[in-house]
């Protein structure tokens, strides 16, 4: 029996998918794992995972997500501090444990990024999520979790906004701060995503078919030669990043290409990239974001996109990491969506 | 077993190259002229005080061609890099190190050199030289017992290194091959074709300009990839000019260090004199050493 297709059609019915047991060694035809969607009443929890956040910052946020719907669970490590820390590392690993292990928790939302996942994923025992998956949400230094359940596992999970970035003011909020967490809720709702993105000049058109993987670029760098590391081979990957030097960033792009990652890919997505600026004008480094990578990848021919709106910055969609996704990037749009439940693939 | 390049005798050929950052050609003159005082030739590289606007040295291939022409050149008996910066990474897969091979000569420099030392004892391995480079002869450096290291470890005396002890020490004696260098650049080349394997060996590591932060994660990466589980030994360097977040990490670099090996038993020693700073001594990367973390010294000896 086609796996693939046993998964859409249970998805079709709306099932929570099993759990496959091993761990996936080489996932480029990876069994995909898509948690239950969420509907009213369900409960999110909510952790620190890295950074130290306060219970008034997460307001905006429960108060958002109760209004639509959902029942909050405060986890413990919210407004608990160790340093630059959201409690311990044991504290942090407990309160995100407890999460994973208890089923009336239908999703995770990470309260922000910061550091600190990496500390803790070890720790973590898994096999609860395994057999009863449920959503995670983050991104930035939660990248390290979105890696570890993609290469371990092949559960999907959500790349977006977190607690941190809701509006104080919904009524005074700007459009695409509306739109980017309105698209949290939509992704959790099992709404099918399609985004779309200006065309850059730059951009390399065509169209490609896989799974969606990625993050922030340097937390996928620090990955490298661990068991969190991605396998990217067939699949569209997806960076972003944040405050590196413009040399760190090209170092960062060869380090894809010098550990393999961007060899076989379906598709290059380049979110946004805040770039530090350089010392002095003689560190100029003599080359745009584009240059860096489209000399990297000049001998593939997978279409590449850049100006994607995820990253550090208002525009950040949420993105299902771990879900098939076509990439088509022409002259005049550039789109990305979801194809995990299309019924031409049910055929 | 490494294998070990010639070593120097007077007359022999010294290549300047900078393949990574650039270098005013002024900077590297007392360098020059040490070199020449200590009997060697010197050939100085078009890299070294070129043209170049921006960050590097020269282009791509200019820095490539120049570093090959010196790595193929029988008359060229060792190459210094004049500086690091950043630029080695992207002309390491342009490199062709068939000759090089065939007749190995030592490679200078360390920071982002370390890319090349990894590599060429990854694949190779032929030991390397992670050393000061051409600016830290400046302001009297070339009388210091650093540079001084370097001349010994050119004219192929056995180094036998002394230093204080640390408190955060972990007393013990370890022997193997050493290996290491810049810690961004380990944890950067982890899955390419120039990583390192550690086990058995002494790692030793340096920084500088990190927020501590990143030490912990890179530190995470090596431990993570398996890097740090059964060396022999870690020698910790100078972390120099750390800086911090606006919510304080809480630790030191050589407490983050001293957290993250606290399960293994290997030696531990810390502020060995290899850094970004004046105390910088010549390593021999690849080559055998014996390393003595005691009560009242640290030794490491050829």
């Amino acid at each position: 029996m086609n796996r693939k297709h046993f998964f859409s059609s249970l998805l079709a019915a709306g099932a929570a998918i099993p759990a496959l047991g091993a761990a996936l060694t080489d996932d480029t035809e990876n069994a995909l794992i898509i948690p239950r969607y969420l509907k009213a009443g369900d409960v999110i929890g909510i952790t620190s995972c890295a950074g130290y956040i306060t219970i008034q910052d997460i307001q905006p946020a429960m108060q958002q997500m109760e209004a639509w719907g959902f029942k909050i669970r405060v986890g413990n490590t919210i407004g608990k501090r160790d340093f630059t820390f959201g409690g311990t590392d044991d504290e942090r690993a407990a309160d995100f444990q407890q999460m994973l292990d208890d089923d009336d928790v239908k999703a995770i939302m990470c309260a922000r990024g910061g550091y600190g996942a990496v500390r803790i994923i070890d720790k973590l025992n898994f096999s609860r999520l395994q057999s009863h998956p449920k959503w995670i949400i983050g991104f930035s230094d939660i990248t390290v979790i979105h890696s570890h359940l993609n290469r371990n596992y092949g559960i999907a999970s959500v790349h977006s906004k977190m607690c941190n970035s809701f509006p104080d003011d919904w009524s005074k909020a700007e459009p695409a701060q509306i739109e980017t967490i309105l698209s949290i809720k939509l992704a959790l709702q099992g709404e099918k995503m399609k985004y779309n993105a200006v065309p850059n000049q730059q951009n390399k058109p065509g169209v490609g078919e896989g799974v969606l993987v990625g993050g922030n670029l340097k937390t996928l760098e620090s990955l490298a030669g661990s068991k969190s590391d991605i396998i990217t081979k067939g699949k569209i990957l997806f960076v972003e990043d944040t405050g590196e030097y413009m040399y760190s960033i090209d170092r960062m792009f060869w380090g894809l290409k010098r550990t393999g990652k961007l060899a076989n890919l379906k598709g290059l997505v380049v979110g946004g990239f805040k770039v530090k600026p350089d010392d002095s004008p003689d560190d100029a480094f003599g080359r745009t974001l584009q240059d860096i990578v489209l000399e990297k990848i000049k001998e593939y021919n997978y279409p590449v996109c850049f100006d994607f709106p995820v990253g550090h910055q208002k525009n950040n969609y949420a993105l299902k990491c771990g879900v098939r996704h076509r990439l088509e990037v022409k002259e005049d749009e550039v789109s990305l969506k979801e194809i995990y439940n299309d019924d031409k693939k049910l055929k | 077993m490494t294998i070990i390049p010639p070593y120097l005798q007077k007359g022999d050929t010294i290549g300047i190259t900078c393949p990574a950052g650039f270098m005013a050609a002024e900077k590297a003159q007392t360098c020059i002229d040490t070199l020449h005082e200590w009997g060697y030739n010197v050939m100085v590289g078009k890299t070294l005080g070129s043209s170049s606007a921006n960050y590097f040295s020269g282009t791509d291939e200019e820095r490539a061609d120049e570093m090959q022409a010196m790595l193929d050149d029988d008359s060229i008996n060792a190459i210094l890099c004049g500086r690091g910066g950043y630029g080695l990474g992207r002309i390491i897969d342009q490199l062709d190190f068939d000759l090089f091979k065939k007749k190995p000569k030592w490679i200078i420099g360390f920071s982002d050199i370390t890319v090349l030392h990894e590599h060429i004892y990854a694949n190779y391995k032929i030991a390397a030289l992670h050393a000061p480079m051409a600016a830290a002869f400046n302001d009297g450096g070339a009388e210091n017992e650093f540079i001084q290291s370097l001349k010994n470890a050119l004219e192929g005396k056995k180094a036998k290194y002394e230093c204080a002890v640390h408190e955060y020490n972990r007393r013990g004696e370890a022997v193997g091959e050493l290996v290491g260098g810049n810690l961004t650049l380990v944890s950067h080349l982890i899955g390419t074709s120039s990583d390192i394997k550690t086990k058995g060996r002494i790692l030793f590591l340096e920084d500088t300009g990190e927020l501590l932060y990143k030490i912990d994660r890179m530190l995470y990466q090596l431990k993570r990839s398996g890097k740090l589980q059964k060396l022999a030994g870690l020698i910790i360097g100078g972390f120099s000019d750390m800086s911090d977040t606006e919510r304080p990490f809480g630790k030191t670099a050589y407490e983050i260090v001293q957290d993250i090996v606290k399960e293994y038993d290997y030696p531990v020693c810390y502020n060995f004199p290899v850094s970004h700073s004046k105390e910088n001594y010549a390593l021999k990367v690849g080559v055998g050493y014996k390393l003595k973390v005691g009560k009242n010294r640290v030794v490491l000896e050829e």
